[in-house]
């Protein structure tokens, strides 16, 4: 009989139907009333008359059943089930509803997993990606970087070897199948027809295809013996660039193309994942690595890159124990070494995997966010586990009436491990998500020049370690609870709720949860800890003196062509100056073959007679810059003494130079003005003597952490030769922003000179900036961590004792009836709040001052012990501990001692 | 007539407390409060149907008894009613003032 239908038709009948749950109670009602006419005798007419009967009686104030607000179904756990599997689906159902019931809880559990499980995916999955994942290359696992160091010093250019060295172990090697070099440019490339522009290119031996294993997709790579002087010049494409340039046009190969105004003749197209050594380069030219004897006797140095793939079964020390004798045998270019490695011997060569070479900077830095995002979900798996224990807690009756009603311990935990593996599949599936969508913003969030980022992707072992890490963290959650339901007794908890009984149960979840409290502010204060250190150093970075002033400076580089005489070259760089000069906001410009941050210059070796003591000879070793007058101006170098360039420094004028600080301190001594200092291989004939006329403050050129160097500047217009200035750099200071004017120098350069191009245009500030993107992204990765670990922890912190107010609730109302303040139990709320936070902060201080020595290397202009780190991140924590104490406490001091006393 | 109407707020004014009442040891659902009343007063108070839902939709809008949906699985869902805390207030001062009341008509008329 459906009297569903049959009273909802009454109703209708009158005009006004009731709310459904309410037409469902009254059907019921009819039913039951129904059964038991029934069951007394009434025959089934006679039933259904009197259930009418009643319908109508329902129906005659029908306005009367208004409709209520809505209230929750109660869930009864399901029976205990024979089969595993059945088992599993009626517990995983009857979980799914249980969490329906507590959105709440729900979402702050799957939201607070979710952060923990994403943010350690995409760790894990750029640590792998980067780190453990085999460079794209067959048998990448074979392929080592050679690296040559002289009396333990590393070249100028980093990871590099001579000519000499390479080329005696290219000569038939027994360690080792290949033996690959190249050089990083940028040229001025020209296509028929089109804009001059500059591209990133590779200069590269012939031997690298063999070696990578690597097929042109169109054409073929280079011969052997191709890329030698002299030689007609070829080219190969990326993909990229085909594409751009060419429209993908298969005849393109054997097309032509410039490079700073040389012909080379397109050989192939390289397939779009071949992106050697990095995405960086645009096109591959032939290169052949020069004889350190040249003609005339002359010693040729060359420094540059190189890549061997070792023989099978060859360690890294046996390749590089021959390297090494053969380099220490062959003929060497000393003056060249002296410059770029500032001594001559011994030779080392050094051997190592191309993937470690490639990644051993970035290594400590990911292996000091992998510990920091552990510990993150650490702290958000305990926090959920946290969140379990206080909802065992309240379920202790049901708990209690299921182990009478005969389910085992194991039967509930498996329930409660059901339940939490459900939280943890939700959470980690949105972890995941997250995790996919972070994968998109890596390019934006890590720095430029972070190396692999086109291996880093989400693949299956990025997902089998969300869903393994999803598993632990369900387990270790659901599995506190179901211990704590192991001890659940019966008589405890059915009890009369006596305060004994209960107190015993609650103040064992309490003291779990408590310290569970208490290592998720540890967490976050050691985490604070890390960000304040980092943050600190990355202010200190940006505000160090380097001996210029970056602010309002826009810079760019100008390729000249190689066929430009001296007096062209200086003729088209003083018009580009002279008209920026007259635009309004400009107050120095200047231009130079060198800049900080990206090109020292030259490097210049050469033997001096010191003026302190002239009977004797020692070794200089130098940066060499070739300046303007306004170099000095438009860096703002500081001169210490003396003057610096001038417009009268000319061909006919005396030979001057400035020198810097370090410079004169290490060759110079006391008196470094108007000392002499010889041959600079300058095209000065028998004139090329230079005297000191300043001193400049040391400037850092690379990383303000280097060291300064030994540093001359000299003259545009008196050194006569043009290799020292192949492709100047412009310096531009403006009176406020510079960016502005950037197309004002594109417009000047185009209208001076219109076949050149102009490139690196950036502003100093920026340059500053993109050098230090890699302290920037660690602080600022650290400090989301730690935030995200102290809103954990506050919100912990709030929730336990929140729950430690409720079961307090009948002590709480003594006290107050006993005469307690409300002051008095705010105390005793903040009290307890604080000796949490305070336990938290004295273990995480402690591990902060055992864990920071490990960040130390990452640290600048201030100590690992930094007092301020030390006292602020306390002082926070305390801050965020008495905020998540208030509402509590409010909510003691409000309990009304009478509803305390009867509600217990 | 008179009979009738006095039959009528006796009625509706026990109404309340017998509920109250029923509700007193444990949670019941709606049609087992009409039985009790009518099964416990051997018939003489019978209830009158229309009325039993409005009154407990009344008291439970003044917050004295609370009602709520049971699922047992293998059953229809229920709703049962249980008192609350304020419900149990009410019950006291009712029964103090139906006391009170049987009381004086004890020593007034005799009726006990």
């Amino acid at each position: 009989m459906n009297w569903n239908a049959r009273i909802r038709e009454a109703f209708a009948s009158r005009g006004h139907v009731p709310d459904g749950d309410i037409i469902e109670e009254l059907s019921q009602h009819a039913a039951l009333a129904f059964q038991r006419a029934r069951a007394e005798g009434s025959s089934q007419e006679a039933a259904e008359r009197q259930v009418d009967e009643l319908i109508e009686a329902w129906t005659t104030d029908a306005n009367a059943l208004r409709p209520r607000s809505e209230q929750s179904t109660a869930i009864e756990p399901p029976v205990t089930s024979r089969s595993l599997g059945a088992g599993l689906i009626q517990d995983a159902c009857y979980a799914v509803r249980l969490l329906r019931r507590e959105p709440g809880f729900t979402a702050l559990a799957i939201v607070t997993m979710a952060l923990g499980i994403g943010a350690t995916t995409t760790l894990f999955s750029v640590a792998y990606g980067v780190l453990l994942k085999p460079l794209p290359w067959p048998n990448a696992d074979r392929l080592v970087r050679v690296t040559e160091t002289r009396g333990g010093r590393i070249g100028r250019v980093r990871g590099t070897v001579m000519n000499g060295a390479y080329l005696a172990w290219a000569d038939h090697p027994a360690t080792i199948d290949g033996l690959a070099g190249w050089i990083r440019r940028t040229q001025t490339m020209t296509i028929a027809g089109g804009e001059p522009r500059r591209v990133p290119l590779i200069a590269i031996t012939p031997s690298a295809f063999p070696l990578l294993e690597a097929r042109p997709l169109l054409g073929r790579s280079f011969a052997e013996g191709e890329g030698a002087r002299g030689a007609p010049g070829v080219a190969l494409l990326s993909y990229g660039l085909w594409r751009e340039q060419f429209g993908g046009r298969p005849e393109a190969v054997g097309g032509e193309l410039r490079l700073d105004e040389q012909p080379y003749t397109i050989v192939g197209v390289m397939p779009r994942e071949f992106a050697f050594p990095d995405r960086e380069a645009r096109l591959w030219t032939a290169w052949v690595v020069p004889e350190v004897a040249g003609p005339q006797g002359l010693l040729t140095g060359v420094i540059f890159s190189a890549l061997a793939r070792l023989r099978d079964g060859v360690t890294p020390a046996q390749a590089s124990a021959e390297a090494t004798a053969r380099a220490r045998s062959a003929p060497d270019a000393s003056t060249v070494a002296i410059a770029l490695f500032g001594a001559k011997e011994p030779i080392d060569i050094a051997v190592t995997s191309a993937r470690d070479a490639l990644t051993q900077d970035v290594k400590p830095g990911i292996v000091v966010l992998l510990v920091a995002v552990a510990l993150l979900l650490a702290t958000a798996t305990a926090n959920v586990a946290s969140l379990q224990l206080a909802r065992a807690a309240t379920r202790r009756h049901e708990l209690a009436i299921r182990a009478a009603m005969g389910a085992g311990t194991a039967r509930l935990t498996r329930q409660l491990l059901v339940e939490s593996g459900i939280l943890g599949l939700a959470g980690g599936a949105a972890g995941l998500a997250l995790s996919t969508a972070l994968h998109r913003l890596l390019p934006a969030i890590l720095p430029a020049d972070f190396p692999r980022l086109d291996d880093v992707a989400v693949d299956w072992r990025v997902l089998l370690f969300a869903l393994a890490i999803s598993l632990i963290t369900s387990v270790v959650c659901g599995l506190m609870p179901a211990l704590g339901a192991r001890r659940v007794d019966l008589a405890e908890s059915l009890g009369d709720g006596g305060y004994q009984s209960r107190s015993s149960a609650g103040a064992r979840t309490a003291r779990i949860r408590t310290s569970i409290m208490a290592g998720q502010v540890a967490v976050a204060c050691l985490l604070l800890v890390g960000a304040s250190l980092l943050g600190r150093s990355f202010v200190a970075l940006v505000n160090a003196d380097r001996g210029y002033d970056p602010s309002n400076v826009l810079t760019a580089r100008i390729s000249l062509p190689a066929a430009y005489s001296m007096e062209r070259r200086i003729q088209v760089l003083e018009g580009i100056i002279g008209r920026l000069r007259g635009v309004a906001g400009v107050r120095d410009v200047a231009y130079g073959n060198a800049l900080p941050l990206l090109t020292a210059g030259g490097f210049r070796a050469f033997k001096m007679r010191p003026p302190s003591d002239p009977s004797i000879e020692i070794d200089v070793n130098t940066i060499e810059r070739v300046v303007s007058p306004g170099y000095f101006n438009a860096l703002g170098l500081r001169l210490t003494s003396g003057r610096s360039l001038s417009e009268s420094d000319t061909m006919s004028a005396p030979q001057a130079i400035v020198v810097n600080r370090s410079f004169a301190a290490k060759y110079l001594g006391a008196a470094p003005l108007g000392a002499m200092v010889p041959s600079l291989g300058m095209c000065r004939g028998n004139s090329d003597r230079w005297q000191v006329v300043g001193v400049v403050e040391d400037m850092r050129q690379g990383a303000v952490t280097d060291l300064p160097q030994p540093e001359l500047f000299l003259p545009f217009r008196q050194i006569g030769c043009t290799n020292a200035v192949a492709d100047p750099i412009l310096a531009v200071r403006t009176a406020g922003d510079p960016v502005p004017y950037a197309p004002i120098l594109r417009d000047v350069v185009r209208l001076e000179a219109p076949t050149l191009a102009l490139d690196a245009v950036m502003t100093m500030d920026d340059r500053m900036m993109t050098s230090l993107a890699r302290p920037r992204t660690y602080a600022l990765l650290l400090a989301g961590f730690a935030a995200f670990a102290l809103a954990i922890a506050g919100v912990g912190l709030f929730g336990v004792l929140s729950y430690s107010v409720a079961q307090r609730t009948r002590e709480i109302g003594v006290r107050t009836a006993l005469g307690a303040q409300a002051r008095d139990i705010v105390r005793l709320v903040v009290r307890q709040g604080l000796a949490i936070a305070g336990a938290g902060v004295a273990v995480g201080l402690a591990v902060s001052a055992a864990a920071v020595k490990s960040l130390s290397t990452f640290l600048y202009g201030v100590a690992a012990y930094d007092a301020a780190s030390f006292i602020v991140v306390p002082a926070v924590l305390a801050a965020v501990a008495i905020l998540a104490c208030v509402v509590p406490a409010r909510r003691a001091a409000n309990i009304d001692p009478l509803r305390a006393l009867r509600h217990s | 007539m008179g009979t009738t109407l006095l039959e009528r707020e006796l009625k509706r004014g026990s109404a309340e407390v017998l509920i109250l009442a029923l509700l007193e040891q444990r949670q019941r659902h709606g049609y087992e409060i009409g039985q009790l009343i009518t099964d416990r007063s051997r018939g003489a108070i019978t209830f009158h149907i229309a009325s039993l839902y409005p009154t407990l939709y009344r008291l439970e809008d003044r917050g004295l008894i609370e009602g709520r949906w049971v699922e047992k699985a293998g059953q229809r869902r229920r709703r049962y009613y249980r008192l609350t805390a304020d419900g149990r207030k009410v019950l006291k001062s009712q029964r103090d003032v139906w006391q009170t009341f049987f009381l004086a008509l004890d020593r007034i008329a005799g009726i006990s």
